[in-house]
């Protein structure tokens, strides 16, 4: 059926607009002119904001050399370092006519990676320990030996450990930024409320373990299950640990051959540190680690384990000092307010605490004051324009005082020989000195050198995790781990080789 | 010098037009794609030189555990992600396409998670998960559950738990199929209900062979989507506990930029796409059986 419509009344020219304005027109006029007054308010706020906004970049001073700076740091820690910077702009910087440029990057090794791939990396990287081999192996860094010694900065400025771990088969890549090292931390307070519980266990409630087979009853009478097995308290789980895969370092065992290039990860030592591992997990039961590891809040924030009161002791960093005071403040501040605090001598300080850092007990009699020394370092990248200038900001941050407040900032030890002894007593960590002393024991340990370091930590890990969650005994796990590193390493350091016959690259290698 | 003529001139003036997008496909992608097969039979490890070594990474990839541990990992997600997302994604658009109070809300409501970033959304999801303090646990508890699965933290339940969490994003899906929904001629309704068909009946014999093309093309964006899925588990479970959800495209991440493997990440995308493509072509092999088009 064919629809007949009803011819539409013709519109005369502006008829519209002739005559008093009807209700819908003034209505549309109306909103012309509130969409007009939006978008000219949108667009002066927008002009605004680009007038008189934040810079993204700061503008460097006329004639002077401008040294890109990449750092993995954001946040407070970004904050801090910037300051370093800053202060470097204002005195070393004008003096010698350099403005360091700070930018704040994460996937901070990535990301250098590809700026070096691609011919323009930055002029100092800020990179990790645990990749520095891979990347000096690789080619990828300056050698910093020559200009370091023209600075007066040698072995002797150093702790061992660190300068040690700066050096990749003989030369330096890279200098120390701000190092850590890993102790005990433990909850006084939860000590004092559960004193019953260690008295009973023939344990003393007023100090930390010292040996690990005390940590291991320490760790049997702090902890409490439900009824339905979960944990409510736990006294120590290896498994929590970010350290999980490190631990064969408190047994005093070694994963790595650096005169017969292999890996030793099957060795006694290093098996025995993954038994201990699977020893708390059969006590536990992988079920209920699975379910508390779960229910971690976030690391920075005050559902943090430790903070919570879910975990009493814990391997951690000299930073933890930091993070408890942001977010749980109540822990640090017991008898005195932080500014009084910090003026009184150091025995009195420790009672402003509910928690206190110890060394990390070591599984071998006679092994004192073991710890794993990790530490974020200043790099100068392949094809970096300025190597000179950035070399001057590096050796700026290496000065004593320097480095001091930089580690104060930021709650770290000092990875130098001398430490003031205001940084010892002043400083707003007052178990500092645990680390300094640890940093300074000869059973400190850093990351092997090996120039696959991210996949010998990744099948560390991977292999804690197995053992941990009762998936493969430790002596399999570590021989299956080992045999899969070693076939990379081979074909890596064949491949190398290779190269340097065919191009004559990889000089950074040095078998 | 010889004149031009009208055609040569026209064409000229077209490809100076598809310049920008010519040269662009050329730099961004013909190249890359050439050299990364180049790339493939070679150790490249991206800060020297590469140099040619055959088959090698082929060869090695046989051989590789966690190759083989990667590959069963996304395809155990593609398995379980894939056909139960369009089948929720499908149920949704049928709910949607529902003469009810309140549509555009619905719609609304489903498709917003689709356009919160993925990183935003695994942070968020995080926190669902805790099993202490997350929603879904306390959920679970208040319904009687004493023991809810620690959800990323079990190599039982961490894959799941992506899965699900996939499912959360169906938005787009849902928009492609209720638009399918809406080209479905009202006369073959008509038609069944004089045939005294019921709405499962009226489902299966109208709506579904009448959408056909369309879960088809949802099928192979899945199939696709699915394999390369990266941002959750990476920002989530990092592949664990004990690479439990370390995917294809996780592994293939880690040897090019942790690794510094690229000839060996190149060979493993080429691996990646051959299997897309063997996927999608079986996909367009059955689809003969099951997808009927209009006029045809």
């Amino acid at each position: 059926m064919t629809r007949h419509l009803k011819h539409p009344k013709p519109i005369i020219a502006g008829q519209l607009d002739a005559g008093a304005p009807t209700r819908s027109g003034q209505k549309r006029r109306w909103r012309r002119y509130l969409r007009m007054a939006v978008s000219t308010s949108m667009a002066l706020a927008a002009a605004l904001v680009l007038a008189f906004g934040p810079r993204g970049v700061v503008k460097a001073p006329p004639h002077t050399t401008v040294v890109e700076y990449w750092e993995k740091w954001n946040g407070t820690e970004g904050h801090q370092m910037a300051e370093i910077v800053n202060d470097f702009n204002r005195t070393v910087g004008r003096r010698d006519h350099i403005f360091v440029r700070y930018i704040s990057t994460s996937s901070i090794d990535q990301k250098t990676l590809t700026a070096i791939a691609a011919g323009v990396p930055p002029d100092i990287a800020g990179l990790w320990n645990e990749t520095l081999s891979q990347f000096a192996a690789l080619g990828c860094l300056k050698r910093l030996g020559a200009m370091a010694k023209s600075y007066g900065i040698t072995a002797a400025s150093y702790l061992p450990v660190y300068w040690r771990g700066c050096h990749y088969h003989g030369h330096l890549y890279a200098l120390v930024s701000t190092p850590a090292a890993v102790a005990l931390l433990y909850n006084k307070a939860i000590f004092q409320a559960d004193a019953a519980r260690l008295r009973a266990a023939g344990l003393n409630p007023n100090r930390p373990p010292r040996t690990l087979k005390e940590l291991d009853r320490y760790a049997h009478a702090l902890t409490i299950v439900s009824p339905g097995g979960q944990i409510l308290q736990a006294g120590f789980v290896p498994m929590t640990s970010w350290y999980l895969g490190d631990l064969w370092m408190w047994f005093g065992g070694h994963v790595w051959n650096a005169q017969t290039h292999k890996f030793t990860l099957t060795s006694p030592a290093v098996v025995r540190s993954f038994q201990w591992i699977r020893k708390y997990s059969q006590w536990l039961g992988p079920q209920a680690i699975n379910s508390f590891q779960s229910g971690e809040g976030n690391f920075d924030s005050p559902e943090n384990p430790f903070l919570a009161g879910q975990e009493v002791m814990e391997m951690q960093g000299p930073w933890m000092a930091n993070y408890i005071y942001n977010f749980a403040p109540h822990m640090s501040t017991l008898r005195w307010p932080k500014s009084a605090e910090l003026k009184l001598p150091l025995s009195q300080r420790y009672q402003n605490y509910s928690w206190a850092f110890a060394p990390f007990p070591s599984a071998v009699p006679g092994l004192k004051d073991v710890s794993y020394c990790s530490f974020d370092c200043l790099c100068i990248p392949r094809g970096a324009k300025h190597p000179r200038s950035a070399f001057a900001f590096i050796a700026y941050v290496n000065q004593q005082p320097v480095m001091e407040k930089l580690c104060a900032l930021h709650g770290k030890n000092s990875p130098l020989a001398q430490v003031s002894r205001n940084f010892l007593l002043h400083n707003k960590n007052p178990y500092i000195g645990v680390f300094e002393k640890l940093a300074a024991s000869p059973n400190a340990r850093s990351f092997p050198p090996v120039p696959i370091g991210p996949q010998l930590k990744a099948e560390l890990g991977i292999t804690a995790e197995r053992v941990g969650l009762l998936k493969d005994t430790p002596r399999h796990a570590l021989a299956m781990a080992q045999a899969r590193l070693q076939r990379l390493y081979d074909a890596f350091h064949a491949m190398q080789l290779r190269r340097q016959a065919i191009t004559g690259a990889g000089r950074g290698y040095n078998p | 010098m010889p004149r031009m003529s009208r055609h040569t001139i026209n064409f000229l003036k077209g490809m100076a037009f598809l310049s920008p997008w010519l040269v662009g496909v050329l730099v961004f992608t013909t190249i890359p794609i050439g050299l990364s097969l180049y790339y493939s039979f070679c150790n490249y490890p991206l800060v020297q030189p590469p140099v040619f070594v055959g088959w090698h990474n082929y060869h090695y990839m046989i051989h590789d555990r966690v190759f083989w541990i990667s590959l069963n990992n996304t395809l155990l997600y593609a398995l379980m992600s894939l056909p139960m997302g369009m089948v929720i994604a499908l149920a949704l658009a049928l709910l949607l396409n529902a003469n009810i109070r309140g549509l555009s809300l619905y719609r609304t409501i489903i498709f917003l998670p689709s356009l919160i970033p993925l990183v935003a959304s695994a942070m968020l999801w995080l926190w669902m998960y805790n099993s202490k303090l997350g929603l879904i646990n306390i959920t679970l508890r208040s319904l009687g559950i004493a023991h809810p699965p620690p959800w990323l933290t079990s190599t039982h339940w961490a894959m799941p738990a992506l899965v699900l969490m996939s499912f959360w994003s169906l938005g787009n899906t849902v928009v492609i199929y209720l638009a399918g929904l809406q080209d479905v001629p009202r006369e073959l309704y008509e038609a069944a209900d004089l045939d005294g068909a019921n709405l499962p009946r009226k489902i299966w014999h109208v709506t579904l062979p009448s959408i056909s093309p369309v879960i088809f093309f949802n099928l192979i964006m899945g199939i696709i989507g699915s394999l390369q899925t990266f941002t959750q588990p990476f920002i989530m479970t990092q592949g664990g506990p004990i690479r439990s959800t370390y995917l294809y495209t996780m592994y293939l991440y880690d040897n090019a930029f942790t690794f510094l493997r690229m000839g060996y990440a190149s060979a493993l995308a080429w691996v990646q796409l051959l299997l897309v493509l063997a996927l999608t072509a079986l996909a367009f092999w059955t689809s003969r059986y099951w997808v009927h088009y209009q006029g045809r």
